[in-house]
C-alpha cells in the first residue's frame, strides 16, 4: 500500500443515506463498555523509538478519558480531541518517513491511539457517524492493532446505530440503471484451443501440486468456490449495505502506468456513486466482505503463514485493464461477478516482455498486450502464452512470477489470495 | 534537570540529547539524569576552519541523534546545510546545490523518485548562484542571489504553493457526487460523463502532489527573497523589502494569518505592517514559526 494522503485533507463522506446519531448516551454506553475497566489497564507501553512528550500526551488523553467527567463534559472533550489531534499529527509523519516496511510498528500503533481518543471524543457529540467510522477506518488502514483491536470492535457498534433514510424510488430506479451491466458493445476475444488454459474440477491437492505448482503451470479450479457466500450474496446493494460508509483505498485510473493513475481512499458508497460505472478500482477487503469468502485449502500448499496471505477485492466497470505484469507471489484469482478476459505468459518470456527498466516499474511490461507496437516491441510477436475468459465460481492459479493481463468483460468484482 | 556547561557558542537539541558547539570541540550531552555526567560523545574539531553555521562542521556535520557525526565528501566545499525527514540538502561555495537521501516525494529535485545515497548536484539550478537553502519536512526551497525562489518536493499540503488537490477539495466538497444524482435518467443504462464531471477531471490534472524538479515560485508583486525557512509542512519567506509571506500547512497557526487554514497561496503576514514592523528574518520549528522584526 503506498503511503497515506493527509489525514484532514478528505472531504466529509457523503453517504447517500442520511445517518443519525440515535439517542446519543445508548451509543456512548455501549462503545464505553468496549474499554478497559479502569486507566490502569489501558497500559501505553512502547518502545524507547516513541518520545517521552508523545507518551505524556497520550498518558494526558487517557487521564481525561478516566477522568471524573470523563469525555462528556464540553471542556475536557476539547481538550481531549486537541491532544488527539496532535498525536495523530506527529505520528502520521512518523508514518511517512522511509518505506512503509520500515515504519515501527509503535509509530503506527500511537497512531490508532491517536484515532482512538479521537473517536471516543467524537462518540460524545451530536456528530456525524459516518465521519467517525471514517475515524476509526483511517486508524484501521496505517495503524496497528491495540487494545485487541478495538477500532473494529468500535466500528461495528457505529454501524448498529447508523439508521437509514428511506430511499426514494426515483433513486431506486437510477440504481437499477446503472447496475445494468454494459457489454453490447465489448469485444470478446476468441481463444484458440492450444492457447487455452486447462480447467479441472476441484482436483485434489496432491493433484494440484505436483501437476501445477511445482511445475508451476497456469489452471483454472472449477467447483471449489460454489459454497462461498459471495457467490450468492454479493451485489451492488449488498455492498452498500455491508460496507457503504468504511473507507478503502482506491486506485484510481485505468492502467497504473497512466499519468492519472494514483490512490486515493474513500467510502465504499463514494467509489461506487463515482468511479463503479466509468473508473476502475481495487480496494483491501474489510471484515465485513471477509465473512463471504474463505482461503482456498490449496493455500496450505505453500509455506507461508495464512496470516500473511494478502486478500484484494477487485471492483471495476467492464473494460478495466490491469497491463502486463508479474507479481512475487503464488496469487489464486476468484471470479465472483462478471467475466475477465486473461492472458499469462511464462517468467522465461520476460526478454520478449520488455519490462521497463525503472526500479519501481520493473515487474511491469511497457507493451499493450492487445495492441501491441511491434515496431518498438517486435520480439513480443514470438512471445507464447495462454489464455481465458475466466468466469463467475472459476479459480484461475497464477504461478508466482506469472505476466498476467487482464481487461474486464463486463462490471466484475474479482478476489485475489497472494501466497507463497 | 542539571546545567548545561557555560561558553558554547551554538547547540541542536533534540528529546534524547543536546549537541553544543564549545570552542574547537563538539560535544553531546544525554538529557534527562544523565545531564550531570558530563558529555557522552565528543569531538575535536579542526582550528582555522571558516565559521560555518551547524550542524556544518568540518568534513561533515552533526545531528544530535546517534550517530551525532556524518562525514561529508571533503571535495564539497559547503556554506550551509540542512535537513529533512528524509533527505538533505547543501548549498556549496560556489552557489550550487546538492542534494540526497530519499526522494520518494521528490524532494531531492533530480526529477525522479528513487534515492541517491551520495551528494549529488540539483541540475535543472546549476548555473544559477543560489544563497540560501531551506528543507522542510519533505519539501526544499532554495533562494537566488537575485531574490528568487525555487520549490520542490511533496505538496500535500500546499506547502509549494502550487495547486493541491487535497486543499481543493476541502474548500469545494464532494461536487462530483453531487452532479452525478442530478443527472436525468438517459434511455441508455450508460452513466455519461457530465459537463461538470469533465471539468473536474480536467482540473484534477492541474493539481500538483510531487514536483521532483525546482520549480521557480513567484511571489505576488514580484517581491525578491531575503530569507526562507520551512517547517514541517509550511513554508516562510522574507522579502527585501521587509514583508513576510507563509504558506502550506495551517491547521497550528503556525501561519501566522490568526486561523489555522492550510493554503496552497503565498499569503503576507499581516501583523507586521499593521504593528509598524518590518521582518528581517524567519526561523521555523516544525509546526511554528520564529520571527525577528524591528519597528519602521
Amino acid at each position: 500500500m503506498s503511503q497515506p494522503s493527509s489525514p484532514e485533507g478528505l472531504a466529509t463522506s457523503s453517504c447517500p443515506t442520511a445517518d443519525q446519531v440515535s439517542a446519543g448516551n445508548t451509543l456512548w454506553a455501549d462503545i464505553r463498555a468496549l474499554l478497559p475497566n479502569t486507566k490502569e489497564d489501558l497500559k501505553l507501553d512502547f518502545s524507547e523509538k516513541v518520545e517521552e512528550s508523545v507518551i505524556s500526551l497520550l498518558q494526558q488523553a487517557r487521564d481525561l478519558l478516566y477522568g471524573a467527567e470523563s469525555l462528556c463534559s464540553g471542556s475536557t472533550r476539547e481538550t481531549c480531541l486537541q491532544v488527539s489531534e496532535i498525536i495523530i499529527d506527529y505520528s502520521w509523519e512518523k508514518l511517512n518517513i522511509g518505506t512503509w516496511r520500515d515504519v515501527d510498528k509503535d509509530w503506527r500503533r500511537v497512531y490508532s491511539y491517536g484515532c482512538l481518543f479521537k473517536v471516543l471524543c467524537m462518540c460524545n457529540e451530536q456528530g456525524s457517524i459516518a465521519d467517525t467510522i471514517r475515524i476509526c477506518d483511517m486508524g484501521l488502514l496505517m495503524g496497528a492493532s491495540i487494545l485487541d483491536n478495538i477500532l473494529v470492535r468500535i466500528i461495528n457498534v457505529l454501524q448498529k446505530h447508523l439508521t437509514y433514510g428511506k430511499r426514494s424510488a426515483e433513486e431506486d430506479t437510477k440504481e437499477g440503471q446503472r447496475k445494468k451491466i454494459r457489454n453490447d458493445h465489448t469485444t470478446v476475444p476468441s481463444i484458440k484451443s492450444e492457447e487455452a488454459i486447462p480447467r479441472l474440477h476441484c482436483p485434489s491437492l496432491e493433484h494440484f501440486r505436483e501437476n501445477y505448482m511445482i511445475p508451476t503451470k497456469p489452471v483454472i479450479l472449477e467447483g471449489i468456490v460454489d459454497h462461498w457466500p459471495c457467490m450468492k450474496k454479493w451485489s451492488l446493494d449488498y455492498l452498500r449495505q455491508i460496507a457503504g460508509c468504511r473507507t478503502v483505498p482506491v486506485e484510481v485510473g485505468s492502467r497504473y502506468t497512466d499519468e492519472e493513475w494514483s490512490q486515493t481512499l474513500m467510502t465504499v458508497n463514494d467509489f461506487i456513486d463515482q468511479y463503479i460505472v466509468n473508473k476502475v478500482c481495487y480496494f483491501h477487503i474489510i471484515p465485513e466482505l471477509k465473512q463471504d469468502i474463505c482461503i482456498p485449502d490449496y493455500c496450505s500448499l505453500g509455506e507461508g503463514e495464512e496470516d500473511n496471505i494478502t486478500i484484494n477485492a477487485w471492483f471495476g466497470p467492464e473494460g478495466t485493464i490491469s497491463p502486463l505484469h508479474q507479481d512475487p507471489q503464488q496469487n489464486f484469482l476468484v471470479q465472483v461477478i462478471g467475466r475477465k478476459y486473461i492472458r499469462l505468459y511464462s517468467p522465461q518470456e520476460s526478454e520478449n516482455l520488455y519490462p521497463h527498466e525503472t526500479q519501481i516499474l520493473h515487474n511491469t511490461s511497457q507493451v499493450d498486450v492487445e495492441d501491441p507496437d511491434l515496431v518498438k516491441f517486435p520480439k513480443f510477436e514470438r512471445a507464447a502464452f495462454q489464455a481465458c475468459i475466466l468466469t463467475p465460481g472459476q479459480v484461475l492459479f497464477i504461478p508466482v512470477k506469472y505476466w498476467h493481463y487482464v481487461r474486464s468483460l463486463d462490471v466484475s468484482f474479482s478476489v485475489s489470495f497472494w501466497w507463497l | 534537570m542539571g546545567a548545561l556547561p557555560g561558553h558554547c557558542q551554538d547547540l541542536l537539541p533534540s528529546e534524547s540529547h543536546v549537541l553544543l558547539l564549545r570552542g574547537a570541540a563538539l560535544e553531546v550531552w544525554a538529557r534527562g539524569a544523565e545531564l550531570c555526567r558530563g558529555p557522552s560523545w565528543q569531538q575535536q574539531l579542526h582550528p582555522g576552519e571558516a565559521a560555518r553555521p551547524l550542524p556544518l562542521v568540518s568534513h561533515g556535520y552533526v545531528t544530535p541523534r546517534p550517530p551525532f557525526l556524518c562525514p561529508l565528501p571533503p571535495a564539497l566545499r559547503a556554506q550551509k546545510l540542512v535537513l529533512g525527514h528524509e533527505h538533505v540538502v547543501l548549498l556549496g561555495c560556489a552557489g550550487t546545490i546538492y542534494t540526497w537521501g530519499c526522494s520518494r516525494h521528490g524532494q531531492l529535485g533530480h526529477g525522479g523518485l528513487e534515492p541517491v545515497s551520495e551528494p549529488r548536484l540539483v541540475e535543472a539550478l546549476d548555473g544559477m548562484s543560489m544563497g540560501d537553502v531551506a528543507a522542510g519536512g519533505w519539501h526544499s526551497v532554495s533562494v537566488s542571489e537575485g531574490g528568487d525562489l525555487y520549490v520542490w518536493g511533496w505538496n500535500e499540503a500546499g506547502q509549494l504553493a502550487l495547486p493541491s488537490k487535497a486543499l481543493a477539495e476541502k474548500r469545494a466538497p464532494a461536487t462530483a457526487s453531487v452532479s452525478q444524482h442530478e443527472e436525468p435518467c438517459t434511455g441508455q443504462a450508460e452513466l455519461k460523463l457530465t459537463h461538470p464531471e469533465a471539468a473536474l477531471a480536467a482540473e484534477a490534472a492541474d493539481f500538483i502532489s510531487i514536483q521532483a524538479f525546482p520549480a521557480l515560485l513567484d511571489l505576488p508583486e514580484g517581491s525578491e527573497v531575503s530569507k526562507v525557512s520551512c517547517g514541517s509542512r509550511h513554508t516562510a519567506a522574507v522579502t527585501r523589502t521587509g514583508k513576510l509571506y507563509t504558506w502550506g500547512w495551517g491547521k497550528y497557526g503556525q501561519l501566522g494569518h490568526k486561523d489555522t487554514a492550510s493554503s496552497d497561496q503565498p499569503r503576507q503576514v499581516g501583523y507586521f505592517p499593521a504593528n509598524g514592523l518590518t521582518v528581517e528574518d524567519v526561523v521555523c520549528g516544525p509546526w511554528n514559526t520564529y520571527i525577528s522584526a524591528v519597528e519602521k
